[in-house]
């Protein structure tokens, strides 16, 4: 499979009006809205690392290339892509950019839209667009780039990707503390591990029920992550400790944390400015309480909470809907995305946009709750 | 500097169109008439921004002073349908505020203040006329900083940074502007107020606010700019190394990059940059004789950070340093800073005239591509001084010459040409952090299909679709679909 | 820089052709425009050195006519305070330029009445030394301070000369080292002399208890700045002529200069006079042994004083920090005072808006670019602000009086002399 090929797929789908729902390796689908779709448009095919020089620290893959399949390639060079989305490693680089998917890591890296140097896009229209390019730096025109990652595949199809990597730190620990998540308890605990002298890749606040499923105990946890040279980590574990009572983790436990979501679960994302994290906390622990199997895993510094629910608790994702923070569904059963989870894409310049670069409709339609022409 | 070589088309008074002078009366009403400029004499300041090469003087220059001011213009603006150009401090290296005699400038200076700092989150809410290295000061207070620091620090202006997505010595670590814009108040064009990004988590939807930085003032006026303060490193440490061969610095740069340390900033000058700088009242210190300096910023948790200075200093030598300096004190690094800061102006020294380039190539790239610099430099006989970010492989080859010596100038621009060519085919691009402006508009279709450059005219589209904002800049008007359907379009309007 | 722009100069044979090569090195990078107060104050480029030194090119090109309005007023409302030299990278010389862009003005336009009335009566010492004893009359019925709360011009004139009142007592003392450091004359100055005489005696008595041999030298007069920022460049050099003549008459290693702008002229009639034949090596030679009076002090330590246990600001003035690029000395000068504390002063680099007689003919600016000076001083604490030039003594120490902020202003060299009149008064 070629990018000519999802050209081709693109018009043929126009042409023939019959919109596509676009899909990597197919392994997140459950996630976003339902598409309006008559075809799909797989991209498994469209796999394998174009371009790759680890000195300048970038490579180029196309879309349907497995992330596991990146750390495959890096891993040699003691180089990795620094984007760790949840869900487990079979899903696609395309992907990881089109839903803008972050995970831990992005409290130090950032997320997709700051690991992204440069894509080819097939747009609605049938063009082939290739912007950024392959370099760390670059300001040539509009930024494209931005603009098609996080855009759920509704604007153009993602074919290939160019990413900055990162070196491997030589040394990398997790280590774990339980945590009083009283709000008052919660909030001091976070206002002073912002000014310590740390400087984590991670840091992670677990429920109860996610910290025993990594091996950490059955109350709420903090899980750090650092990493440098030994002297570093030394000082920063050093620092650590003055919390609580700080005890190692393997490595893997972040592997647990981004796979322990079962496939249907509800999922939501509730953020507000880092300094509200601990009433984000409060707020959300409130809504599911009571409900088994709730898990809930924030990243502190962000002040993002992402709380997963059996998808057979509709009530619980209502009440989180209404917590003080901004709510973002990833995962719903279908029929609650229109009652609470409002399109992000209602406003002028978001219907403007997707008018200009997907003009039929043909791309992932209803995925962003847009209204879908009949 | 080359403000002679496209002089001001003369006509000592310019009649306004019926539209301009509708405007300019709306306008004064708003700001008042002490802060409208109409007059030729008054407008030949605004004919040049940082890259003087090109000077077109504006119909009319405005200065709003409030935000309300500021909205108000733009909304006249739209009802006038006259483009408007927005301008900060003028810094800009790519020609990118300069309107043509149809348009209009505002400038954004006397919007310059900083409107909240929040330390416990870490932002600054800013107006888009503050200056970059007055919020930093500002900020410095509370231990944190404002992270890209372009060169221009001292003058430029936030929302010129973010309609540029500037970059700095230190983007290296910490990233370009992009990275640290959290939220935007935007007017367009139109006239409609938006908010892009959010300052209360995270923004689901298209990344309009990443769209928006680096639009370089043709998606609309930034009215607000939120951005992410970082905090001041604990320990920092900064090593000058110095070679006899450009060559082998480059060496140790892609040596250092391999070695998986992040410098905050890792810079390059050569021979004649560090001349021109040691004749300045910036003189840092470098070596004169030296064919190259490389500047090594390391910092963060001071726990660990010497290990990296030794590893950092090892590499240096083993590329084939003559030496490597530790700056001792504060006062040594920030005059090792202000040298390199310093040297784009220190080259006025060189010659009365400077073209600046801006190109970025892929870092393994770097020895091959300046060899190649430099046999082009030999081949046209042009003095090149190159002053760069060699950590992220942007090159700024700049070229010093007398702009009154036409074959001179021919030479310059055909090295030039030559040297961005050889960017390219290194796998690199046209601009790291200038901007595309006016100056690098035909180097587009060099890097970019017609169908890309014709997708980013509809993005413009979307916030702009009369083309008032900033018109001519950034992507060719050829390269439009609608244009290319119908060549007789004239810029700025609309097939019908 | 190679040669002018010759056959192309539209003003052949004017101060402002001469320029050129200056107006040339600008390589319009804007990293002046946050170091230029009129800049701060008025928000417009064209009130920038940026945006002058491209009127200045306009000028040159013939695209702007030399009678342009519009260029007299953005050239006028320059301070002259040089703060964009200290900024630039490519060492425009931006003090030149303007002196030549006035002198070249001067030629189409006559200086304002005023200008013309002021400048003249500095020429004339008979008349100033009147005009000063009245002056000093007038300060004496303490009727300054009163009017100098009123508004407008008048106001604030009366409040500068309340501001000249002495705020240190000066009780002379006998202290005195070897004279070894070599024969020194004080400049006498004007407004010094007038106003400030204290100051003066400080000046001769701290010199000479830091072993400089202090001499009169005779004939002095006016140094010339206030006709050269104003772009009377012939009135400069006529009196600069005066002085030269009149300091090469006594055998002199020095020449120290309490008033920063005095001191900044004298240091220039090397460059003044470049193009005399006649003059221009003796111009040269004087110019060498000028020194600001706190750069003789602190080379001999300065000698430590007494406690005075006050807490004040300094401010530094623009001709001795941007124009004679001296940072150190002043504060050397205060450091050798036990248990005075110096609160910084923000913003230390900006000009206050004296600049000479800038704030009689500009008020409105001059009060835009000393309200933010004003202000910094006022978040210091500080009831003293020290300054070494009359100029800045006297619009700070106006604003302060005006809009009630602290005591007032002295020079450095007055805390320094009752620090030394201290010291011999109550022995340690």
């Amino acid at each position: 499979m070629t990018s000519s090929d999802v050209r081709d797929a693109v018009r043929d789908a126009t042409a023939a009006r019959a919109p596509l729902r676009i899909a990597g390796r197919g392994t997140w689908l459950h996630a976003g809205r339902p598409v309006n779709a008559t075809r799909t448009l797989s991209l498994s095919d469209l796999g394998g690392v174009v371009h790759y020089e680890p000195g300048d620290f970038t490579l180029t893959a196309r879309a349907g290339t497995t992330l596991g399949e990146l750390t495959s390639a890096t891993l040699p060079h003691r180089q990795f892509l620094a984007l760790d989305p949840f869900g487990d490693p079979s899903g696609t680089l395309g992907a990881t950019v089109a839903t803008a998917a972050s995970g831990p890591l992005a409290y130090a890296f950032g997320g997709p839209r700051d690991n992204v140097i440069g894509l080819e896009v097939v747009t609605g229209d049938g063009a082939i667009v290739r912007c950024g390019g392959r370099v760390v730096k670059n300001v040539a025109g509009f930024d494209l780039t931005r603009l098609f990652t996080g855009a759920w595949g509704t604007l153009g199809v993602i074919t290939e990707v160019s990413v900055r990597l990162r070196a491997l730190p030589a040394v990398d620990e997790t280590y774990a503390m339980a945590v009083d998540d009283r709000p008052d308890q919660l909030s001091a605990l976070i206002a002073a591990l912002r000014v310590a002298s740390i400087a984590p890749l991670a840091m992670d606040l677990a429920s109860p029920l996610l910290a025993s499923r990594v091996g950490a105990g059955s109350t709420t946890t903090l899980l750090v992550r650092l990493a440098g040279n030994a002297a570093s980590v030394r000082a920063q574990r050093r620092v650590l400790d003055t919390f609580g009572d700080v005890h190692d983790m393997p490595v893997d436990v972040w592997n647990i944390v981004r796979t322990a979501e079962p496939a249907s679960a509800i999922v939501a994302r509730l953020s507000a400015r880092p300094s509200r994290m601990a009433s984000v906390w409060t707020d959300a622990r409130e809504a599911m309480a009571g409900v088994p199997g709730a898990m809930m895993i924030a990243s502190v510094g962000r002040g993002i909470a992402r709380c997963v629910l059996p998808e057979t608790t509709p009530d619980a994702a209502r009440r989180l809907a209404r917590c003080d923070a901004t709510v973002i569904f990833e995962q719903l059963p279908a029929a609650l995305w229109k009652e609470i989870a409002p399109s992000p894409v209602s406003d002028r310049l978001s219907r403007d946009i997707r008018e200009r670069f997907d003009p039929a409709h043909v791309l992932n339609p209803g995925v962003l709750g847009e209204a879908v022409a009949p | 500097m080359a403000m002679a070589a496209l002089p001001i088309s003369e006509a000592a008074s310019v009649a306004l169109s019926p539209a301009l002078e509708r405007a300019a009366s709306r306008l004064a009403s708003i700001v008042g008439p002490r802060a409208i400029l109409s007059r030729p004499s008054e407008l030949v300041t605004y004919s040049a921004d940082g890259l003087p090469f090109y000077r077109k003087r504006p119909a009319l220059a405005v200065f709003p002073e409030t935000r309300e001011q500021l909205i108000a213009v733009v909304r006249a603006l739209a009802e006038e349908r006259v483009p408007f150009v927005p301008r900060g401090a003028g810094t800009g290296l790519s020609g990118g505020a300069l309107a043509e005699n149809d348009a209009v400038v505002i400038g954004l200076n006397r919007l310059r203040r900083i409107i909240s700092i929040d330390p416990e989150n870490r932002r600054a809410v800013v107006e888009p006329g503050a200056v970059n290295a007055g919020l930093t000061r500002a900020a410095s207070e509370y231990g944190l900083h404002y992270a890209p620091d372009p060169s221009s620090q001292t003058a430029c202006t936030i929302g010129g940074n973010v309609a540029e997505n500037a970059g700095g010595p230190h983007c290296l670590k910490y990233g370009v502007t992009l990275n640290h814009v959290i939220a935007l108040t935007v007017i367009l064009p139109d006239g409609e107020l938006v908010s892009l990004g959010s300052t209360e988590g995270e923004r689901d939807g298209y990344d309009l606010l990443g769209a928006f930085v680096g639009s370089e003032g043709c998606f609309g006026v930034a009215v607000d700019v939120t951005v992410r303060l970082v905090k001041n490193p604990e320990s920092v440490r900064t090593l000058l190394a110095d070679y006899t061969a450009i060559v082998d610095a480059a060496r140790a740069v892609s040596a250092i990059i391999a070695s998986g340390v992040v410098p905050a900033a890792m810079e390059m000058m050569d021979g004649p940059t560090i001349r021109a700088v040691e004749a300045s009242i910036y003189a840092a210190g470098y070596p004169v004789d030296a064919d190259a300096v490389l500047l090594v910023e390391l910092d963060g948790l001071a726990a660990g950070l010497e290990e990296d200075v030794a590893l950092v200093e090892r590499l240096c030598r083993e590329a084939g340093a003559r030496s490597v300096r530790v700056a001792r004190d504060e006062a040594e690094r920030a005059r090792l800073w202000q040298g390199r800061k310093k040297a784009f102006g220190a080259m006025g020294r060189i010659s009365p005239d400077l073209v600046v380039q801006d190109a970025v190539v892929p870092r393994t790239r770097l020895p091959d591509v300046l060899a190649e610099i430099h046999r082009i430099a030999q081949e046209t006989g042009v003095l090149v001084c190159n002053v760069f970010h060699a950590g992220d492989g942007n090159l700024h080859p700049n070229i010093a010459y007398d702009a009154r010596n036409p074959e001179a100038t021919a030479r310059v621009h055909h090295a030039m040409r030559a040297i961005m060519n050889a960017c390219i085919a290194a796998g690199g691009t046209i601009t790291g952090e200038h901007g595309v402006g006016l100056d690098k508009l035909d180097y587009m279709p060099l890097v970019f299909t017609d169908d890309t450059l014709d997708a980013m005219c509809r993005l413009r589209d979307v916030f702009d679709p009369e083309r008032r904002a900033n018109p001519g800049k950034v992507v060719p008007v050829r390269s439009c679909r609608e244009w290319r359907m119908a060549p007789n379009t004239r810029r700025g309007e609309l097939p019908a | 820089m190679t040669a002018a722009v010759g056959p192309t100069c539209a003003l052949p044979d004017t101060p402002l052709a001469a320029a050129v090569p200056g107006i040339m090195t600008c390589v319009h990078c804007g990293f002046c425009l946050q170091a230029c107060p009129t800049y701060l104050a008025l928000g417009d480029e064209n009130d920038s050195p940026r945006g002058r030194i491209l009127l200045m090119r306009s000028l040159v090109e013939g695209t702007l006519g030399i009678d342009d309005p519009d260029v007299h007023t953005h050239i006028d409302q320059c301070l002259g305070c040089r703060g964009c030299e200290t900024a630039c990278p490519s060492g425009v010389p931006y003090g030149h330029l303007l002196e030549a862009t006035r002198a070249t003005i001067a030629l189409a336009r006559p200086l304002p009445l005023v200008a013309r009335l002021i400048l003249r009566t500095f020429e004339r010492p008979h008349l100033l030394a009147a005009m000063l004893a009245g002056a000093r009359l007038l300060r004496a019925t303490r009727l300054p301070r009163l009017l100098g709360r009123l508004p407008g011009r008048l106001g604030f004139a009366m409040a500068m000369l309340a501001a000249t009142e002495g705020r240190v007592p000066h009780r002379p003392y006998t202290r005195r080292g070897t004279g070894a450091r070599g024969a020194t004359a004080v400049l006498r100055g004007c407004v010094m002399r007038g106003l400030y005489a204290e100051t003066n005696r400080a000046t001769e008595r701290t010199l000479r208890a830091n072993d400089y041999e202090v001499v009169d030298v005779a004939g002095q007069q006016c140094c010339g700045a206030l006709h050269a920022h104003a772009g009377d460049l012939e009135g400069a050099r006529r009196l600069a002529r005066v002085n030269i003549a009149a300091f090469e008459r006594s055998a002199l290693s020095f020449i120290a200069v309490n008033a920063a702008g005095c001191g900044a002229m004298m240091k220039e009639y090397g460059h003044l006079l470049a193009s005399d034949p006649l003059w221009a090596e003796r111009a040269a030679a004087v110019s060498a042994k000028v020194r600001d009076a706190t750069e003789l002090l602190a080379d001999a330590g300065p000698a430590r004083g007494a406690s005075l246990p006050l807490a004040i600001t300094y401010d530094a003035p623009c001709h001795l920090l941007h124009a004679q690029r001296l940072v150190r000395p002043p504060l050397a000068v205060l450091g050798a005072i036990p248990d005075l504390e110096i609160v910084p002063l923000t913003d230390t680099d900006q000009c206050c808006g004296a600049a000479g007689i800038y704030n009689l003919l500009e008020p409105e600016v001059s009060g835009l670019v000393l309200t933010p000076k004003l202000a910094n001083i006022s978040a210091t604490g500080a009831e003293l602000v020290a300054t070494g030039n009359p100029g800045c003594q006297m619009q700070i120490g106006a604003g302060m009086l005006r809009t009630r902020t602290g005591r007032g202003t002295v020079h450095p060299i007055d805390l320094l002399d009752a620090s030394y009149s201290r010291a011999e008064r109550s022995p340690t």
